[in-house]
């Protein structure tokens, strides 16, 4: 099948598409998908994340008011009740592209709301050390192109990331064939990936991924350590692995913030982007941030060219009132804040315990088009709308709802 | 719907109009003749006394896209001295924020309140154009556009490596303009980015890439053909090799021929003019370099002024800038490579007047503006923000144009820096009409924008008005009114309307058959469908808040 996204019309009802999946940071572009009488199947280079996403149910496209059906004008005006009686609502959730993205800053610059995404916790890992240090780093076409050596730190990728290694590492680069490339993983359980040639893997405690970090930034430094171990890792493991990044021609140190989840992780973070530093002084090397999900990364950069800063982590802020959008995942739910709850969601949401007003919106990449940025930053892709639906956007929502707020 | 500007002392040096009293007449945001007696004027300004321009186009500023947006989440700092004032380090508008990267808003903002209506982001890494764009779309009341940097992709470098013929060259260059929304192109340390890619940590005008084994030289005479031979109006935009090295100058003066006669523009040369004399082994070769700027007529170029203060540097020079980033303060920096297309490097600067290097810096860019004759080839920048914020063009229109008040500030300088600085013997004084040639005339018709940057019939009714002051900074910080596409959006300084503006393209056409090499580059190499590379006229457009203006080749 011919690489391109030129709509074939196979049969009357049938035609495929290659489509951007917007369910984990890598926004692969080339997944084949077939729109079947408005029901879309994954015909190649799917993955299960991207499976579950684009074959996901068109769901139940009534708005709901405390749990009973309502049009989408009465919601809506509910939702603009909820909003102006509120003196600082939270924007949570933020699962949406750069376009809804846009939308909600505007309301909550008028709703005077705090704007707080789902993965705050493991983002703000990262901002830390950006804001702190800075970091050298690099982007996924390089990685493809130049990266001799891999080191995926606390991290199995393929969790967060399914096809990374299969699109990036297995793939023979314009410098570097596949077969010369080393894989080398440090971390707690760490999946073996047995499609991977030359790999090999330093087990550990999570917990215990601060101190190596720091001991293998030291030798790659070339101080010289007199113990024989460091949290059950041979030194001369750990120096083995300094005298590979030293001598690789482009090493790449890769970690997934959301799996680095224990106290004070930015400064395993800066161990590791501060090991590219010291490389960086004799050879190349750069550093990795993988994972990322719910339009995450695009939401950081449109808050920041917006407003001129990240986002940021709720500041325990007393709030009166909640918005909560997931586009993109309906399993995540809203926080149990016992206050007065909207949810602007994907229609197969099932919360918890159901909200003051639930509006299924349209999912980017589905049922709309849109833009999303992969994770690492540099690069912003259009999604595209696939099948029919009745579905409102989430902008067209909101505008709804600030015609109401006066 | 005629608005009538009465009265006005113009200066439009298109049209060599140097203070003369004259009306402007304005329908569907165009400047149009005077009307017949018959046709209802529905609203005049009396103008008499006020000095009428139009709107001031800054032709290098970075404003949108990843760099700036990186150092903007990197220095959350800058956000936070919002209200804060150092008099006397910082030097601005009364409503600047004191931000070296303000949000998109305050950009757009800033730049209408001093009589700015449009502003060309430099520096757009193709494959990172979605996001400026994204980001110059909501940057209200200016227009936009940017340059595509080339020369560091490794498309072009094997095109080049394995002897491309030039009409291959131009179908790239020509695709990459449509593909990226752009008006021109850039090329930035010219195989350096490259170079550094592959541990190679400078490179010379003669040197070649230690992969591709081709040259900066053999690059700039490969982009500036194809610029020229596709007839786009902006020469070819170029950030020399060596960025701030001492020495860099004869680099410099190289690189003007490297063209062989053809047109390019040598951008924020200030920081590309500098010699090895003296203790320090750092000293100004301004006088050499304007020397040459005025002898090559196909050399233009913008000065990137700095001025003391805090401010961030954001350069596609990852080479220049990882070298660089051990002088970051605060003590900080981001270097990355990207997409084999090329890089970017964010490294925190605060410019000191009591710095030898930083003193003689300030020395050597005002040294050129007053040494280059020819306003129409140099032009008004500070390399926002890599010099200093864009708030401070007033303050350096002023040392343009008061000797005293510029020689006031030269002995406030270190001591060292004075002494190995000519300034105090250079006398000139620009004037109104050479500052509205270099902030106006002269970059509209160095991007070949037809209908900006001028008052004549048929121009976009893009008109700023000042009150004529002794103190330029004062005057030039706070226009009276400012027009954009005839509507008023600016009264005493502050904003009255917000308006989007529009995006500035050339799109010269080219053989389509070329994409079948882009095609299976993209397959093999790329982590992106070819078709997602290109940026359609919709996604700029959409949210109805801009418009895409494609301009004709020239002649």
């Amino acid at each position: 099948m011919a690489k391109s996204d030129v709509m074939n019309s196979n049969h009357a009802d049938t035609r495929t598409v290659m489509a951007t999946c917007p369910a984990c940071g890598l926004l692969c572009d080339d997944v084949l998908v077939e729109n079947n009488q408005n029901k879309i199947s994954v015909l190649a280079n799917g993955c299960a994340k991207s499976i579950a996403f684009f074959e996901q149910a068109a769901g139940n496209t009534t708005p709901r008011i405390a749990g009973e059906p309502a049009t989408l004008a009465q919601a809506v005006a509910k939702a603009a009740q909820i909003l102006k009686a509120a003196q600082k609502p939270l924007f949570a959730g933020l699962s949406t592209d750069v376009q809804g993205f846009r939308a909600l800053y505007e309301l909550a610059q008028k709703t005077n709301a705090t704007l707080q995404h789902m993965n705050a916790t493991s983002s703000q890992r990262n901002l830390r050390v950006l804001q702190s240090s800075g970091w050298q780093m690099t982007t996924l076409t390089e990685v493809k192109n130049r990266a001799d050596v891999v080191v995926c730190i606390g991290t199995d990728v393929v969790t967060h990331n399914p096809r990374f290694f299969e699109r990036f590492i297995q793939q023979d680069g314009m410098f570097i064939g596949a077969e010369q490339r080393e894989t080398i993983f440090i971390g707690e359980n760490i999946k073996k990936n047995d499609a991977l040639e030359r790999s090999s893997l330093l087990a550990c405690r999570a917990s215990n991924l601060s101190e190596i970090t720091l001991v293998l930034r030291a030798l790659v430094l070339g101080k010289k350590l007199k113990v024989t171990q460091v949290a059950g890792i041979n030194t001369s493991d750990l120096q083995a692995v300094a005298d590979k990044l030293k001598k690789a021609k482009y090493a790449v140190l890769a970690w997934v913030a959301k799996d680095l989840d224990f106290p004070h992780a930015e400064l395993t973070i800066q161990n590791i982007t501060e090991t590219v530093v010291i490389l960086n002084q004799t050879t190349r090397a750069a550093g990795l941030q993988l994972g990322s999900s719910d339009g995450d990364t695009g939401a950081n950069y449109a808050n920041t060219w917006l407003s001129g800063l990240t986002l940021s982590e709720d500041q325990a802020i007393q709030h009166d009132a909640v918005v909560w959008v997931n586009s993109f995942s309906p399993e995540k739910n809203p926080p149990d804040s016992g206050l007065p709850t909207v949810v602007l969601g994907n229609p197969n949401s099932r919360p918890a315990s159901e909200p003051d007003v639930f509006i299924p919106i349209a999912t980017p990449g589905l049922d709309c088009s849109g833009t999303l940025f992969r994770v690492d930053g540099s690069v912003t892709l259009p999604l595209k709308k696939l099948r029919e639906t009745d579905l409102p956007t989430l902008s067209d929502v909101i505008r709804k709802i600030e015609a109401q707020l006066g | 719907m005629i608005t009538l500007l009465k009265n006005g002392k113009l200066y439009d040096p298109a049209h060599g109009i140097d203070g003369v009293v004259q009306d402007i007449y304005i329908r569907d945001g165009c400047i149009i003749a005077k009307p017949n007696a018959h046709e209802k004027i529905t609203q005049a300004y009396d103008l008499t006394g006020k000095v009428v321009m139009a709107g001031a186009i800054d032709m290098h500023s970075h404003i949108g896209g990843g760099k700036v947006n990186i150092a903007r989440m990197m220095l959350p700092e800058f956000q936070e001295t919002k209200n804060y004032s150092e008099p006397d380090a910082h030097v601005c508008t009364p409503n600047c924020s004191h931000n070296a990267t303000p949000s998109t808003t305050d950009t757009g903002f800033r730049y209408i309140e001093m009589g700015y209506t449009a502003a060309f982001e430099p520096a757009i890494l193709p494959i990172n154009a979605r996001h400026a764009h994204l980001e110059m779309g909501d940057t209200p009341m200016i227009d936009k556009g940017g340059y595509a940097m080339l020369g560091n992709d490794d498309y072009f470098l094997r095109l080049l490596a394995n002897r491309a013929d030039q009409k291959t060259i131009n179908d790239y260059v020509a695709w990459t303009l449509a593909a990226t929304q752009a008006i021109g192109i850039k090329v930035v340390n010219p195989g350096g980015i490259s170079a550094f890619k592959f541990n190679q940590r400078r490179l010379d005008l003669d040197e070649n890439n230690i992969h591709y084994q081709v040259s900066p030289r053999e690059i700039l005479k490969s982009l500036s053909t194809a610029v020229h031979q596709l007839g786009i109006a902006k020469p070819l935009h170029v950030h020399c090799n060596n960025l701030g090295a001492a020495g860099n100058f004869e680099t410099t003066l190289n690189t003007m021929g490297a063209s062989d006669g053809l047109p390019m523009h040598l951008t924020h040369i200030q920081f590309h003019s500098y010699g090895t004399e003296g203790d320090k082994k750092f000293s100004s070769a301004a006088a050499q370099i304007a020397e040459a700027l005025n002898k090559n007529k196909h050399i233009t170029a913008d000065v990137g002024q700095i001025l003391f203060g805090q401010t961030v540097t954001a350069s596609g020079d990852t080479m220049m800038q990882h070298l660089n980033a051990k002088h970051a303060n605060p003590k900080k920096s981001v270097i990355m490579d990207i997409e084999c297309d090329a890089g970017c490097g964010v490294v925190p600067f605060k410019y000191r007047d009591q710095n030898y290097v930083n003193a003689l810096q300030w020395a050597i860019g005002l040294e050129l503006f007053l040494s280059v004759e020819d306003p129409w080839r140099i032009f008004l920048t500070t390399d926002h923000p890599n010099g200093a914020p864009f708030t401070s063009y007033p303050h350096l229109i002023r040392l343009l144009m008061d000797k005293t008040f510029r020689n006031g500030a030269f002995a406030k300088l270190n001591l060292d820096a004075q002494a190995m600085s000519n300034l105090t013997s250079l006398n000139r004084e620009y004037s109104l009409y050479e500052i509205a040639i270099m902030t106006r005339a002269g970059a509209a018709r160095l991007i070949g924008l037809n209908d900006r940057g001028h008052l004549g019939i048929g121009a976009a009714a893009d008109i700023t008005v000042y009150t004529d002051q002794a103190d330029r900074e004062a005057m030039f910080s706070k226009p009276d009114y400012v027009f954009k596409d005839g509507e008023l959006v600016v009264k005493n300084g502050k904003v009255v309307k917000v308006v989007w503006g529009a995006t500035h393209t050339a799109k010269p056409a080219f053989d389509h058959s070329a994409e079948q090499g882009l095609k299976e580059y993209f397959e093999k190499y790329h982590t992106i469908q070819l078709d997602n590379f290109k940026i359609s006229d919709d996604e700029i457009t959409q949210d109805g808040r801009g418009q895409v203006i494609t301009h004709t080749n020239k002649s």
